[in-house]
């Protein structure tokens, strides 16, 4: 059981924010890719979170994100995504996939942990 | 009366309508059955009683007959009784219609009838009874004489009867027709007119309704497309339409203030963005700028072009940011436009706060950005909001004040250093830098022992530096020793550098040799030290103090503050190692009135006009030394006596007027008096006495006047202790000359050739003896106190200086 699903195909950033998020008292899974992200929130249905970069091998953020609308039928947990980019057409899938939140890369985890808190309570 | 009412009368009349044909059917019916009843009841039956009585007549006939001519006795006796029978029968029939006769024609009959009938018995009794007695044929005789007769007679008046009867019937039956069709006619009339009459009413009704209620519906949807809200619907009724009206005014009201309210707010919003020094713009999606911006972010970006650009190009296009942060300012805006307002919150610390953007021209603005977020109702951020300020001259004047802050605090430093002491500093510092200078220059590779030199040296400058506070310095010499002290280390970060400890040590060099100018030009304390200006400068000190405070204390994000700010540090700085002249002059100011006494004169007053000037302390003395003689001249020769003055209508006391300004560069101080002027006359005479002018020669009052400088010229009716001393003009003329000055005489009048002429004594001194201090006014000069009492600093400027507003003093 943890609160938040860290999807990033980087173990650098994985580890940078699960450590961030864990060292704020939250609970973490991380995931590699957009694959393993959806087996993980299908196995644990305590994630309330799901911070996700986009572009990973196997499967990338965005589609994982409508797949976890549309497979698992879970429209409960909240999505955030990790970007480095302004790209409208993505944001108008992600606005399809009801993505609730965009991080313009690097994380700077200060300036969003209360409001992750909020999203994870 | 409003709607309903009529609605509700309209019902009722209809009610009454209905009412009123519904009673008046039936009254009329009940009316036309008694009709009916009474016809076939009573006139009928009784028209077919009459003609039964015709019948009945003949049974009486006929049994009569058979009594009369039936030879069997039984049967006539039989026919006796019928006909007693029958007669009873006919006297009842006659009895009834005798009742139910109409009319008096019908009752005559019906008396004659009953009048005839008994004849017609009473003539058939005589006749029975003949047959009784057995008078057979007399019997038939009567019978066929007088009961004929009566029976004709009363045949003839029964069939008339009948007839009568008959009519009466037939007039009855009539009568119930027209009396039937009557109230059909009646009651069709009736509610035909009903009909007429509500439908009329109806229509009226309807039309009171409709109309209005159209019209205001044609109203309200003019008002409603033309948005014309100053207009209204005109109240013609008290009804539901009137209130309805009412209503609606009221509402239209409400919304022309509420619209007049947003016009106003808009126009305000316009006003603003339009007159506000600040750049203003909103960010849509796709990073588009919006067409509403402040005018001044034209000014900002010097374009017009500003509508629907990219905010990237236009904001942060030739700018100090790299591509990285370029692309995430980019990707930020993107990540919050459209999106859930924590989207901001998340990003915000990627946006930008502050750049450089260089113009076409080449010159860089510093821009300061301040971002927030315009959301919706649904707290998704719709736009950004940018606001841009040009704080390119803020910062400038931000750094400048800084400097100013650190040079003031430097002179505070100083000054709290006794002058022999700083002096001392200096020089062993600069004998240590020296020292250091050559060990580096000498000393190629590290070496234990140079280095161990070079930081007991700079350790010792340090020292004697925080000894005496010299904290701005101390910084500088600090970094210098900690290289030593890190080269010394056995595995030290650094290697040994000749040329960067030879550029740190000319630093350090340049610190001390900032500290020395700083006390040897703006304070004025060069070399060893003079007590006198110590003391002046200590009161300044407390100037300087406060002027810190103020540069500490401004805010740096505001333009006024910074620029109220430097303007005190620059008068603070500019008035260090100065002073007034009064100042500069007390000694000579105070022995005065003294003189005056002495020559039996009153003290006189004293009036400085200095226009901003204030002398530099270093020039004191050699004011002093000019204007001793000048002023004491002015007392001796130019001023008169009480008596002789208050006789001329002038003041008792006499009057000495300074005048400070720059002319062609020079510090031009004027001296003049209300005495009685030069004595052109008599010196005039010396010169021919001494016959340095000849009786032929035309010599102007100029060539006259400048007579009173050379060697040994004295006016003086004889030499007094004060100006006849044979150090007259002349050393004075000499002293301004050996300081690149010069000295004259002005006249002041145009009285030529007069025995006394106005004027007054112009001495011309270079212009590095005075400094002038902008905003800095003259300063009152109290002889008494021999102090300075007021200096002010308003930074209205107003330094205009006119003979009202110079200071008087009795001196």
């Amino acid at each position: 059981m943890a609160q938040i699903l860290v999807v990033d195909d980087s173990g650098t950033v994985r580890n940078e924010v699960s450590d961030f998020l864990k060292a704020n008292g939250l609970t973490v899974t991380p995931a590699v890719d957009g694959k393993d992200g959806l087996d993980k929130l299908k196995s644990d249905p305590g994630i309330k979170l799901v911070i996700s970069d986009v572009n990973m091998p196997n499967m990338d953020g965005i589609t994982m994100s409508e797949k976890i609308r549309s497979e698992l039928n879970n429209n409960a947990v909240n999505i955030i995504i990790l970007t480095t980019e302004n790209n409208p057409a993505m944001k108008e899938r992600g606005k399809a996939a009801g993505i609730k939140g965009w991080i313009v890369k690097p994380f700077n985890g200060e300036a969003v942990i209360s409001t992750l808190k909020k999203l994870v309570a | 009366m409003n709607i309903s009412h009529r609605i509700t009368i309209l019902i009722a009349l209809t009610f009454v309508a209905i009412f009123s044909i519904g009673g008046y059917s039936i009254v009329q019916s009940l009316h036309n059955a008694t009709e009916v009843k009474s016809v076939t009841e009573g006139v009928v039956p009784s028209a077919l009683a009459s003609a039964d009585l015709v019948s009945q007549l003949k049974d009486v006939q006929q049994a009569v007959f058979t009594v009369v001519t039936d030879p069997d006795d039984k049967v006539a006796a039989l026919s006796m009784e019928k006909l007693a029978a029958k007669k009873k029968q006919l006297q009842q029939s006659l009895a009834l219609q005798g009742k139910q006769a109409d009319n008096d024609k019908q009752r005559g009959l019906v008396k004659e009838a009953e009048e005839s009938m008994n004849n017609y018995f009473q003539a058939i009794e005589e006749t029975t009874n003949f047959k009784l007695t057995g008078q057979k044929e007399l019997a038939e005789a009567s019978l066929s004489a007088s009961v004929a007769q009566y029976q004709i007679e009363l045949e003839a008046i029964v069939s008339t009867l009948r007839v009568e009867k008959n009519r009466s019937k037939d007039t009855a039956i009539e009568a119930l027709n027209k009396s039937l069709s009557n109230t059909v006619n009646i009651v069709s009339l009736v509610t035909l007119l009903t009909i007429i009459v509500l439908s009329i009413f109806g229509v009226v009704l309807y039309r009171q309704i409709t109309r209005p209620i159209s019209k205001m519906q044609l109203m309200m949807s003019e008002i409603a497309s033309s948005q014309d809200f100053t207009r209204r619907v005109p109240v013609e009724r008290q009804d539901e339409i009137g209130r309805s009206i009412v209503a609606f005014n009221s509402m239209i009201e409400k919304i022309q203030e509420s619209s007049g309210l947003l016009k106003q707010k808009t126009t305000d919003i316009q006003t603003m963005l339009q007159n506000m020094p600040q750049g203003i713009l909103t960010i849509a999606g796709n990073n588009q700028v919006h067409a509403e911006y402040s005018a001044y972010l034209e000014t900002i970006f010097e374009t017009s072009d500003i509508a629907g650009r990219d905010m990237m190009d236009l904001v942060f296009s030739h700018t100090n940011l790299g591509a990285d942060v370029l692309s995430q300012v980019e990707a930020v805006g993107g990540a919050c436009i459209g999106e859930d307002l924590m989207n901001f919150e998340f990003n915000q610390h990627l946006m930008v706060g502050q750049i450089e953007k260089t113009m076409p021209d080449g010159r860089v603005k510093i821009l300061e950005l301040n971002w927030s977020p315009i959301t919706d109702g649904a707290d998704t951020t719709i736009r950004l909001l940018l606001c841009v300020r040009d704080v390119t001259e803020l910062r400038k004047l931000a750094a400048e004040a800084n400097e100013k802050k650190r040079e003031l605090e430097i002179i505070g430093e100083i000054l709290a250093v006794r002058q022999e002491k700083f002096h001392e500093f200096i020089t062993s510092a600069i004998k240590f830098i020296d020292e250091n200078e050559l060990i580096i220059r000498k000393t190629m590779t590290q070496n234990e022992e140079a280095l161990t030199q070079l930081f007991r040296n700079m350790h010792t400058v340090k020292g004697n530096a925080r000894t005496y506070g010299l904290h701005h310095l101390t910084n500088h010499i600090h970094e210098a020793e900690n290289t030593y002290q890190e080269l010394r280390k056995p595995a030290p970060d650094i290697a040994w550098d000749q040329d960067m400890l030879l550029k740190q040590l000319a630093e350090v060099r340049a610190r001390v040799a900032h500290y020395a100018s700083i006390n040897d030009v703006s304070l004025g304390r060069k070399g060893q030290g003079r007590g006198d200006v110590e003391r002046y400068l200590m009161v300044d000190k407390q100037a300087i103090q406060e002027t810190i405070k103020r540069l500490a204390n401004a805010n740096p994000n505001s333009l006024q503050d910074l620029v109220a700010a430097q303007d005190a540090a620059h008068k603070a700085l500019q008035l260090l190692g100065t002073e007034p002249i009064g100042e500069a002059l007390d000694s000579v100011l105070e022995s005065l009135p003294s003189l005056a006494n002495e020559l039996g004169k009153l003290p006189p007053m004293i009036e400085i006009e200095d226009n901003g000037y204030v002398v530099v302390s270093q020039s004191a003395s050699t004011l002093k030394n000019i204007f001793m003689h000048l002023m004491r001249n002015s007392i001796d020769h130019g001023l008169e006596i009480p008596a002789w003055r208050t006789a001329q209508n002038k003041p008792a006391s006499g009057r000495i007027s300074l005048r400070l300004e720059a002319v062609q560069d020079m510090l031009q101080i004027s001296l003049s008096d209300d005495g009685r002027g030069l004595a052109l006359a008599r010196i005039r005479e010396l010169a021919l006495e001494r016959k340095l002018i000849s009786e032929a020669d035309t010599v102007s009052d100029e060539e006259i006047a400048q007579l009173i400088f050379r060697p040994g010229f004295s006016t003086a009716e004889k030499v007094t202790e004060v100006s006849g001393r044979g150090v007259g003009m002349d050393a004075v003329q000499n002293f301004v000359k050996r300081e690149q000055g010069s000295i004259s005489i002005r006249f002041t009048d145009d009285a030529a050739g007069a025995e006394f002429r106005g004027f007054e004594t112009v001495v011309c001194l270079p212009i590095t003896f005075a400094k002038h201090v902008d905003g800095f006014n003259y300063r009152q000069y109290d002889q008494s106190a021999g102090n300075l009492v007021a200096a002010d600093f308003g930074d209205s400027g107003d330094t205009a200086k006119t003979a009202d507003s110079a200071t008087l003093k009795q001196a």
